[in-house]
């Protein structure tokens, strides 16, 4: 005890706004002679070390992470959000269908999308899904959006580059339809047929800030022309 | 609030003959944009006379983003992922404050289970605020240990919200109809634990800092704010109730399930520093017993009553809703054109803008090293002062 009892809160009811409202009211300071106030102060400051130099010869209390020390043992919560990637099967084949929900949820315009009508099955498929992950602010609202489960949030949280060029991803490995449409062709040739291989730049790979269709290397001007006059990304 | 400035000329002027005070020449100190008492960048003009505060002129701004301009080409939707970093602090609440809103206009029904998550995620909250603010308090006075011990228990309420809603900070968890995530099954058994962990804890952020003699003089009797002053300058949260009004959105206006809960709400006597900081550490136990009461027998439900993609058309009009944050009042306003699906306008009436004006009141008359405790005791977060 010293010269404020915390254990002296006053419990009242108020009536305010139209209602009662019950209150506790903070501890206040109490009057003290001169000497008393002295050693109680002395106390006040004595039981503050007692505590800290409780904690300094008790080691089990540490909670210092040793961060990149302990890189092979540290694990994350399912949920933690770090970076957008694709889900594949265990063929590797991707579930999105270019349906677009995720760029219409994306609040600063983060995914773009490329789809293309695909030539075997005269169906909407994606051809190229890129994600800047320099404006993208991790909200989980794509994720969210996507009815398809095509996408999730990976744990990979080491990111940090030097030149933000390096943060454009193509998050698909190939221009081609969904899994579910690749697995009702039985022949794999033909399946082959229906997937273009992208770029060297195609799969969960920054784009090294190279020109591809629709998206301008960085630092190039904004008023090249896109061979397909979408817009692009900037 | 009109600012005299007095040219050189004026201040070198002796004073007239036949006055009795000491001439004294009056100068001017900026503390910040960058000064660790800012907790971001705000610049205090301060009009000095020796070491004795004449004025303080608040020029706030230099975080601005925006937000409000950025909020009328996104939905509600994509609004909540903005209202994390106005206060970044209170990301739940401000989430909340969208998510309550749309829901009225949109007249959006949500369930037991949805409000009951709500409550227990944004009482969370508030303890994690408050502990930072704690910390931080300690930190500006001097005493950097409590800065470790509130960064210590601060760091289990986030570990919380990792787990269960992936992110640490700026959440976009609550939404219109709903939560972005359900709770974990073991997720009422972990909080238990923090219950548990928490209550001990707070006794020996008492003997570390608010028994502290030192702590004490630095915040005893200095920097009074009176009610009536602090309603005139639309302060709330934590800086109004140290005056000793009990205003408190979760008792007036119940929201969520606080309607259904006990609690008290912590006012102080006088108004001083003191008040402000032990009202505070009287507002963590609250929200424990808050948390308490709910954490058994969360009701069954979904937690989401629209599709996450659902179009959300808000009918003609103007909306007001607001919301305790563990600032002060959240006020949002939106006018919606009735055709877009996007706001044609938002405003937030933050709780930091109206409570960083009280500065303006308090400080006058008081040392210029007051001056730190005044402004750790409003608890500032410049970010949603400048939006
Ligand atoms: S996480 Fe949010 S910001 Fe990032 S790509 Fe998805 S929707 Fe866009
Ligand atoms: S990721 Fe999902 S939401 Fe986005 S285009 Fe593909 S299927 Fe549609």
């Amino acid at each position: 005890m010293g010269r404020v009892d915390f254990s002296d809160v006053k419990h009242e009811t108020r009536a305010f706004a139209g209602v009662t409202v019950p209150v506790s009211v903070v501890p206040r300071f109490k009057r003290q002679t001169y000497p008393t106030r002295f050693l109680f102060s002395l106390k006040s400051l004595i039981d503050g070390m007692r505590l800290t130099f409780g904690y300094l010869v008790r080691p089990s209390k540490v909670v210092t992470r040793q961060y990149p020390e302990n890189r092979a043992t540290l694990k994350f919560p399912e949920r933690y959000r770090a970076s957008l990637k694709f889900k594949f099967d265990e063929n590797g084949y991707q579930h999105c269908n270019g349906c677009g929900s995720c760029e219409r949820a994306c609040p600063n315009g983060s995914i773009i999308l490329n789809t293309r009508k695909g030539e075997i099955t005269g169906r909407n498929e994606i051809e190229r899904y890129i994600w800047r992950m320099d404006s993208c602010v991790l909200c989980n609202a794509c994720v969210e959006a996507c009815a398809f489960g095509a996408l999730e949030m990976s744990h990979e949280f080491e990111n940090a580059v030097y030149d933000r060029r390096l943060l454009v991803y193509t998050l698909n490995r190939y221009a081609g339809p969904t899994a579910n449409v690749l697995l009702k062709e039985e022949n794999l040739e033909a399946r082959a047929a229906m997937m273009t291989k992208l770029d060297t730049y195609g799969g969960p790979v920054p784009m090294n800030g190279h020109a591809l269709p629709t998206v301008r290397a960085l630092g190039s001007p904004r008023d090249e022309a896109k061979p397909d006059g979408k817009g692009a990304a900037s | 609030m009109t600012v005299r400035i007095r040219t050189l000329d004026e201040l070198l002027t002796p004073p007239a003959a036949g006055s009795s005070e000491l001439s004294t020449q009056e100068y001017f100190v900026n503390m910040g944009p960058q000064h660790p008492i800012a907790h971001g960048s705000l610049r205090l003009v301060i009009r000095l006379d020796g070491e004795t505060v004449k004025e303080v002129i608040p020029v706030p701004g230099f975080v601005h983003r925006g937000i409000e301009k950025m909020c009328e080409k996104i939905t509600p939707r994509q609004v909540i992922h903005l209202t994390d970093r106005l206060d970044y602090f209170s990301a739940i609440m401000n989430n909340w404050g969208v998510a309550k809103l749309v829901e009225k206009a949109a007249g959006i029904e949500t369930n037991g289970r949805i409000e009951t998550i709500r409550t227990i995620m944004a009482e969370l909250q508030r303890i994690q605020s408050h502990m930072l603010w704690w910390g931080v308090l300690g930190m500006d006075l001097g005493a950097f240990t409590a800065f470790l011990y509130a960064f210590r228990d601060r760091e289990i309420i986030s570990e919380l919200f990792e787990e269960t809603i992936g992110a640490r900070l700026t959440m976009n968890y609550v939404r219109p109809g709903g939560v972005m995530f359900d709770i974990f099954p073991d997720f009422p058994a972990k909080v238990r634990k923090l219950l548990g962990y928490l209550g001990p804890i707070m006794d020996e952020y008492d003997t570390l800092l608010s028994g502290n003699v030192i702590l004490q003089e630095r915040l005893r009797n200095i920097g009074v704010l009176d009610p009536k002053r602090a309603v005139a300058l639309g302060c709330t949260g934590p800086v109004l109730r140290g005056s000793g009004v009990p205003m408190d959105l979760r008792k007036t206006a119940p929201y969520g399930r606080y309607g259904d809960v006990e609690f008290n709400v912590a006012i102080g006597t006088m108004g001083d520093c003191w008040d402000r900081y032990y009202v505070r550490m009287e507002e963590i136990r609250q929200s424990l017993r808050i948390i308490e009461q709910l954490v058994d027998g969360i009701p069954e439900g979904p937690v989401n009553v629209i599709k996450a993609s659902a179009r959300i058309t808000i009918p003609e009009g103007t909306y007001y809703d607001q919301i305790e944050t563990a600032r002060g009042i959240l006020g949002i306003m939106l006018v919606s054109d009735g055709k877009s699906p996007n706001p044609y306008r938002i405003h937030f009436r933050s709780p930091n803008f109206n409570n960083m004006w009280a500065v303006t009141a308090i400080a006058p008359g008081w040392r210029i090293a007051d001056i730190i405790s005044i402004q750790s005791s409003l608890d500032l977060v410049i970010p949603e002062i400048d939006r």
